[in-house]
């Protein structure tokens, strides 16, 4: 999943779709929202304190971080400062972002990894209340072992950028486990369970810890069995994310090779939504995954 | 997506095209379990009632006032909701194991959708989530997994909340009631609610035209995969033959015990709570 994107703005291609009626969240203000209110959290600040640096209230805050209003400029500069983000190519880059975030649909092709301030798909899956994922190669991120991810990203990266990214995934993980943590829905098809990423160690204990996650009170785990044959994500991975929030949208997040989308447009969403409702009521039921985890585990 | 040949007939267990009476409740509810087809059919129902937000948010009040006085002042630990709908907030379980954590609810629904959203979403412990119609008592009452959670010696709390008005006469809903009702032991209770065209929803508004209303609701549902019948409050009391009602009997929702003074005008649904002789 996406520990990394796009650092990049100039020169990335990107598809705008027509903006819809009446505004309101788009993932482009979400993730900046988002991005806003883990600094200001990682600063151990309340919303009424960085309130005070922009001459304005605590809602406003709150409507800002959840991407319900637009961002100025100033209140961006004087926010990053209040947060202690003094890089000028880093506030630069933020700026540009929430200059384009007032345009709804957003489809960005990024070329690049993630620059260490803006890991947007982290920010967004924190804010998150649910995330429904369907993996067809890798166990999900949030349930990985260390062997695993090790094994995963592993081999083409150089040794600090490897560690860099095992770290990051690792503590992605931490989501499940604090307060008003997001509820994990995921169906990992039979596939990802039997590939033996890392060995028969690895695989083993990536085996054992999924058995173990079943138990925990906010994962849900489906299998998809091989034998259902072909279904109607073949196509790929891709998770939707749901937010408390009455007025924000759904959120669905592409990863490919060299670049991840994220999309937000109604009938968009819509699709995916309905081939994930497929998924789940043709994979087996969750009360059964432990079962079959144990057969898998038998048989490795 | 999925093009036809892939997809072949995953879609007709769950199919999101066609309007689907739990996912308008869900749109309702301020929801976003929906799709367009049901959006359609919901925008329809609050042109032609603009009431039917405020009822069913009243209904799920109802629900939950049910839910606590059950647990609470008639000590029951175990419940079966018969047509639970998709998950949303306050849901049976978390309402029954707020005051009592032992407390077990079964979940039964006969849509696809429903019940794997139950599945992931609400069972666990003390908790189950059932695929069945409620058409076939038997089935349910039979059932393994049931039997399993619910002990038919001790009482047990039958939910019927917002779901009968989708069995027609024809189905005999009045002998689906009875066979629940005995195979619950004596000091069991029936909770339930439905939907009427009796009371007008405005206080413009004349019975007449309340009843025409009605008869519109009913048309636009028959567009989606479950019709509804509303009924008059002598057909509903007819459901709580073997019960003796508690106070304050079969009335409006909203004057159902309620929690606050500031209720919405009554109307909609009736609803009920019976203590089995």
């Amino acid at each position: 999943m996406a520990d990394y994107l796009p650092t990049r703005l100039r020169g990335v291609d990107m598809t705008e779709l027509p903006p819809e009626r009446g505004g309101g969240p788009t993932v482009r203000r979400m993730l900046v929202g988002a991005h806003l209110r883990r600094l200001r959290t990682d600063r151990g600040l309340t919303r009424e304190q960085a309130a005070a640096a922009i001459r304005a209230s605590g809602w406003k805050i709150h409507r800002l971080e959840n991407g319900q209003v637009g961002f100025k400029e100033r209140d961006v500069v004087d926010l990053l400062a209040l947060y202690g983000v003094g890089d000028p190519r880093e506030v630069a880059a933020f700026l540009v972002l929430a200059r384009e975030a007032n345009a709804p649909g957003w489809w960005h092709h990024f070329g690049d990894l993630l620059p260490p301030w803006f890991r947007a798909y982290v920010d967004l899956e924190s804010a998150a209340s649910l995330i429904r994922t369907y993996e067809g190669q890798f166990v999900p991120g949030l349930l990985q072992t260390e062997g695993y991810v090790r094994a995963v990203v592993g081999g083409a990266l150089g040794v600090a950028e490897a560690e860099r990214r095992v770290a990051l995934r690792l503590g992605r993980q931490g989501v499940l486990g604090r307060a008003g943590a997001p509820r994990l829905w995921a169906v990992v098809d039979e596939a990802a369970l039997r590939r033996p990423v890392g060995g028969r160690a690895v695989m083993r204990g990536q085996l054992a810890r999924l058995v173990e996650a079943c138990g925990w009170p906010g994962v849900t785990l489906q299998v998809l069995p091989l034998a259902v044959g072909a279904h109607p994500a073949m196509v790929g991975a891709f998770s939707v994310l749901r937010f408390a929030d009455q007025a924000l949208p759904d959120v669905v997040y592409v990863e490919h090779l060299t670049n991840a989308a994220y999309l937000d447009r109604r009938e968009e969403v819509e699709q995916y939504l309905d081939v994930m409702e497929q998924l789940c009521a043709g994979a087996e039921p969750p009360d059964k995954t432990v079962e079959f985890l144990d057969k898998l585990l038998s048989e490795l | 997506m999925s093009s036809q040949g892939v997809a072949g007939d995953w879609a007709t267990r769950v199919n999101t095209s066609v309007p689907n009476p739990a996912r308008i409740y869900d749109f309702l509810l301020g929801g976003k379990d929906n799709y367009p087809a049901d959006r359609e059919v919901a925008e329809q129902l609050l042109a032609l009632a603009p009431v039917a937000r405020a009822v069913v948010h009243d209904n799920r009040a109802f629900l939950r006032r049910a839910v606590r006085f059950l647990t609470q002042e008639a000590g029951i630990r175990q419940f079966i909701d018969l047509g639970s709908g998709l998950p949303t907030q306050g849901n049976v379980h978390e309402v029954a194991q707020a005051v009592a954590p032992d407390a077990r609810v079964v979940y039964v629904d006969n849509d696809a959708m429903v019940v794997t959203h139950s599945r992931a979403l609400l069972a666990g412990d003390n908790t189950l989530a059932v695929e069945a119609d409620l058409r076939a008592p038997d089935l349910i009452v039979g059932n393994l997994e049931v039997r399993e959670l619910v002990d038919f010696d001790q009482p047990i709390a039958l939910l019927l909340v917002a779901i009968l008005h989708f069995i027609p006469d024809e189905d005999d809903p009045l002998g689906i009631v009875r066979r629940f009702r005995d195979a619950l032991p004596s000091g069991s209770y029936l909770a339930l609610s439905h939907g009427t065209r009796d009371v007008p929803v405005r206080p413009d508004m004349s019975a007449e035209a309340m009843a025409e209303m009605g008869a519109k609701v009913e048309r636009l549902y028959q567009q989606t995969t479950a019709w509804i019948v509303t009924r008059t409050r002598g057909q509903v009391e007819r459901f709580f033959d073997g019960f003796d009602l508690v106070d304050p009997g079969l009335v409006e929702i909203q004057r159902w015990r309620p929690d606050d003074r500031h209720t919405m005008l009554p109307g909609g649904f009736y609803g009920g709570i019976g203590r089995k002789r």
